[in-house]
């Protein structure tokens, strides 16, 4: 009885400290309906995965200058490509890249390619087919200290009002997560599920999209796809959802 | 020369008979509606998938028509009942020759 005593005593202080406390942080997989739930779950009924099976067409595909593809390199890319999602926006080569920037590198060093444009199909199929590798793993942002600058100017653009609406991302996604816009309830803006299928857009989309849909949303002058604002905005959030797991590729409605 | 894209049908491999069993039909499709313009103004051509017909044996067991209000890469479940071993085939047909075959044995015991 002492002992049962002591135990609930021990839990109760392990609670209470600050870092044991339970994660309030919440995907907007929760905020989802059933179905579109099962959608994201079930890969036979995600429409994303025709862009991974173009991403596996791709993977193997040698029509370029150099003969190369990304399979010469990388292997097979159930192996290396696994966690690399998670890793991503990160410091490669001094510069600030997303996943689509590293993919693009690589298009235009290696395979002496022009650069995929941003949204374009092929660019969607690989960073589909690569960050559906890390599907289940927990985010595991850069620590790397040279990006902490890139970070804090993330974080201020995240608290910065913006827009003919005057709002900033922090107003809707920290201060009224959960409450309702329109008829929909605001999420936390997790990066969790990149690239997702929306069913608004009826197509899969980058983080950029979605992070541009919402500038366009309170009437700011979008960044545009690939600047450095928007990697360090990427990077803001995926520090900030460090350990959450990726969804990849996520529906969201 | 017709078009053609990905598919994916998902059925089991065998069944009792008599049993009725679920089937999933999905297809890579923009299902473009006629509706939309180009940022200059311009209207975007319509490009849909017109029908779609599953046949069991040579027999329809599912027919669909679809129109420009079906959203982007169409996905129909339903449902056909276990009568004999042998080949149901799913065929997509659509706006500027557009066609896409697949064809999935099943087995009854």
């Amino acid at each position: 009885m002492r002992l049962l005593g002591q135990c609930a005593l021990l839990g109760l202080l392990l609670t209470s400290t600050p870092f044991l406390q339970a994660d309030s942080r919440v995907s907007a997989y929760a905020l989802m309906s059933p179905t579109n739930q099962a959608m994201q779950n079930d890969m036979s009924l995600n429409p994303a995965m025709f862009w991974i099976m173009d991403g596996e067409a791709l993977w193997i595909d040698r029509n370029n200058p150099s003969s190369k593809a990304c399979v010469d390199c990388h292997s097979d890319v159930k192996q290396s490509m696994k966690g690399v999602s998670a890793t991503f926006p990160k410091r490669v080569q001094g510069k600030l890249l997303n996943l689509e920037g590293q993919i693009n590198q690589c298009r235009t060093t290696r395979q002496q390619s022009p650069a995929f444009a941003y949204e374009s199909k092929p660019l969607l199929a690989l960073s589909t087919l690569i960050a559906y590798q890390s599907r289940g793993l927990p985010i595991a942002a850069s620590k790397d200290s040279a990006i902490d600058a890139d970070f804090q100017k993330g974080k201020t653009l995240y608290f910065q009002r913006m827009g003919q609406l005057n709002l900033s991302c922090a107003q809707c996604h920290d201060d009224r997560a959960g409450l309702k816009l329109a008829g929909s309830v605001i999420p936390q803006a997790h990066p969790t599920g990149y690239p997702i299928y929306r069913l608004e857009w009826q197509n899969v989309g980058s983080l950029q999209r979605r992070l541009r849909n919402c500038m366009s949303g309170v009437r700011a002058e979008q960044y545009p796809y690939g600047s450095v604002e928007l990697a360090q905005i990427e990077l803001y959030l995926m520090r900030r959802a460090n350990g959450m797991r990726i969804e990849s590729p996520a529906i969201r409605p | 020369m017709s078009r053609s894209s990905r598919a994916v049908v998902t059925l089991p491999k065998t069944a009792k008979r008599g049993e009725v069993f679920s089937i999933r039909a999905i297809v890579q499709h923009e299902m473009e509606s006629g509706f939309r313009h180009t940022e200059q103004g311009v209207r975007v051509p319509r490009d849909i998938i017109r029908e779609f017909v599953c046949t069991y044996n040579g027999k329809e067991v599912f027919k669909a028509d679809l129109h420009p209000g079906v959203g982007s890469n169409p996905l129909f479940i339903f449902y056909a009942k276990a009568d004999q071993s042998g080949t149901l085939e799913f065929k997509w047909t659509g706006d500027n020759d557009y066609l896409t075959i697949v064809k999935q044995a099943i087995t009854v015991l």
